[in-house]
């Protein structure tokens, strides 16, 4: 809930160019993050914007038949006849103790949203990740990704954060290496557990970036009163060649063509730069694991 | 484990003791000549906190004060709260308390006179006053017998807030004061809410002709507010989230040497955690010098 006076206040102080923390309409905050701060997951990753929204997401791998797969989603049936491709499985989940303004059912719609989103984005080929490197015998076994975030606190621009933890969960992802025999034509594999390898195609990952339109401006990593007081946003999914790999269309308000065009670009932009710098970041973690120097953990 | 001595140790009551902090289930006394405060409870003739928090400690009564915890109001407490709902001759008052304040339409001023009875035409247009997402400053006026807490804005003080922005605190970080509507020097004034809610406006100069004046109580649009106005509101809020984020006491003074310590820095720079901390640091030690 956000008074008429608040309303004014952020969006003639987005006009003029200031926020209310200071902040540019184009400047986001700082973040925390950190990954493999799961030990029973195959990856993990936190993300934590300073000034409150947290997410927590863990990857599991797990072995799953091919054919298993039984959704209603149009885009996922395409999917489900190809036989030679693995999966990813996401779920969004809010959890209970999350500072949040909405109600539980907007919570859950939000947390559907995302889901499918994710869904969507990472099981198509703009996900980046190789899917036929996931199939362990064509037709028959193939790897699924299980991916679960937790929305810990809520502090605005939770999307975003979303999807830089999935990214940083999937950095440090590692999957078991498999042997595939075949015996007079008959396939079978063995996982081996000592072997593990990065997953392919994990740094064309993509991230996302919302912007909310607020008058006639846009604000990007926007805060939970700044949501409030707009009426539509935009969340672009951006990998590190600056590709679009998708477009989102978010609250209940309509966007004039010239402005969801400029909206676009700038997400577009700000993507690639969040992208260089979370890559040179997700190396230097790597470099953190394989010294075997703990992570810091929750705060 | 922290062991307390029993408050009949005449010497130990002069002790000046640090700080301490427990955790729930921490053993804070084996000595069973303590009295059992808030945030405390006895198992197996031990006195065992129940929250996380600091221990205070009046004579004989030991009690926990937690750091989260829910705003437990005393009468005469200023808060900052946001209209949740309207009801029956009544709006309910989001002052993050264990439930929703209420603000009677017989506990405000009402435009157009001094005193006079609230009728239906009142009861009617109560929209008119404070609408459901409105900031108001109030004064907390009694307790219900279920602990729900009835407020009151017949002062000129209190009212609804327009011009600027609210900051979220723990209610525990609130230190009491003398008064809890600060001018600052730079033009921005800070009402901060027992309850944790902190408004941070512009100030606004009030004649005690319009005083008198009740028309403009219930204005819902801003003055104008220039650029360098801005800048200071967003300062002063960076500072008290900086105090926040380091767990600090929050009242005027240390805002006071904050603010004049940042001026060499952008609003927006005031939000990196290193700088926080040293301007922190300079504000206790001059804060220590004065004193």
């Amino acid at each position: 809930m956000i008074s008429k006076v608040e309303k004014d206040y952020i969006s003639k102080g987005i006009a003029a160019g200031i926020r209310n923390d200071g902040r540019g309409p184009n400047e986001s905050r700082q973040l925390e993050l950190e990954t493999g701060i799961i030990n029973q997951a195959s990856g993990s990753c936190r993300v934590s914007v300073r000034g409150g929204t947290e997410v927590l997401v863990g990857i599991k791998v797990s072995v799953g038949d091919i054919q298993e797969l039984d959704t209603r989603d149009e885009e996922e049936e395409a999917m489900k006849n190809r036989a030679d491709v693995g999966r990813i499985v996401c779920s969004v989940e809010c959890s209970p103790s999350a500072k949040i303004v909405l109600d539980k059912r907007q919570i859950e719609e939000m947390c559907i949203l995302y889901t499918q989103i994710l869904n969507r984005t990472l099981n198509g080929p703009q996900g980046g990740l190789d899917l036929y490197k996931l199939c362990i015998i064509p037709g028959s076994v193939c790897w699924i990704l299980n991916i679960d975030v937790l929305i810990l606190n809520y502090g605005g621009s939770v999307f975003d954060a979303i999807f830089m933890a999935v990214r940083g969960a999937i950095h440090n992802t590692r999957l078991a290496k498999v042997k595939v025999e075949s015996t007079d034509g008959a396939f079978d594999f063995e996982v081996e557990d000592d072997e593990t390898e990065v997953l392919e195609g994990r740094e064309n990952v993509p991230v996302a970036v919302t912007a909310f339109q607020i008058d006639k401006n846009h604000v990007i990593d926007a805060m939970p009163l700044e949501e409030q007081c707009s009426d539509s946003s935009v969340s672009v999914m951006v990998n590190k060649h600056g590709k679009l790999c998708g477009v989102q269309k978010g609250l209940k308000g309509s966007l004039e063509t010239s402005l969801l065009i400029n909206m676009i670009q700038h997400c577009q932009n700000k993507g690639q730069e969040v992208i260089s710098a979370m890559d040179s970041f997700l190396a230097q973690e790597e470099r953190r694991i394989i010294d075997l120097v703990e992570p810091v953990g929750f705060r | 484990m922290l062991i307390l001595k029993p408050a009949s140790h005449a010497d130990d009551m002069e002790v000046d003791r640090k700080e301490e902090i427990v955790t729930p289930g921490q053993v804070i006394t084996k000595d069973l000549a303590f009295m059992r405060g808030h945030g405390t409870f006895t198992l197996n003739e031990q006195l065992v906190a129940s929250v996380a928090g600091k221990i205070e400690r009046v004579n004989k009564l030991v009690s926990v004060k937690p750091l989260k915890t829910r705003f437990n109001g005393e009468i005469g407490d200023v808060v900052v709260g946001r209209i949740a709902e309207l009801g029956n001759k009544r709006w309910r008052v989001d002052i993050q308390g264990r439930q929703e304040a209420t603000l009677l339409l017989s506990s405000i001023n009402l435009p157009g006179g001094v005193q006079r009875r609230k009728n239906e035409a009142d009861e009617m247009e109560m929209r008119s006053f404070f609408a459901e997402g409105d900031m108001l400053s109030a004064e907390v006026q009694a307790f219900f017998g279920d602990g729900g807490c009835s407020l009151h804005t017949r002062s000129f003080k209190y009212g609804k807030l327009r011009n600027g922005c609210l900051v979220v605190a723990p209610s525990a970080l609130i230190k009491r004061s003398k008064s809890h509507f600060i001018s600052l020097s730079c033009g921005v004034d800070v009402v901060l809410g027992l309850n944790g809610y902190i408004w941070v406006q512009k100030h606004v100069f009030i004649s005690p002709e319009m005083q008198n004046q009740p028309e403009g109580l219930y204005i819902n649009e801003n003055d104008e507010i220039s650029m360098e106005e801005r800048e200071a509101i967003s300062r002063v809020c960076n500072i008290i989230t900086a105090l926040v984020n380091h767990k600090q006491m929050i009242y005027e003074t240390i805002i006071v040497f904050m603010y004049e310590n940042s001026l060499e820095y952008q609003p927006v720079e005031l939000l990196s955690a290193d700088l926080q901390k040293s301007l922190i640091d300079s504000a206790i030690s001059q804060l220590e010098a004065a004193e």
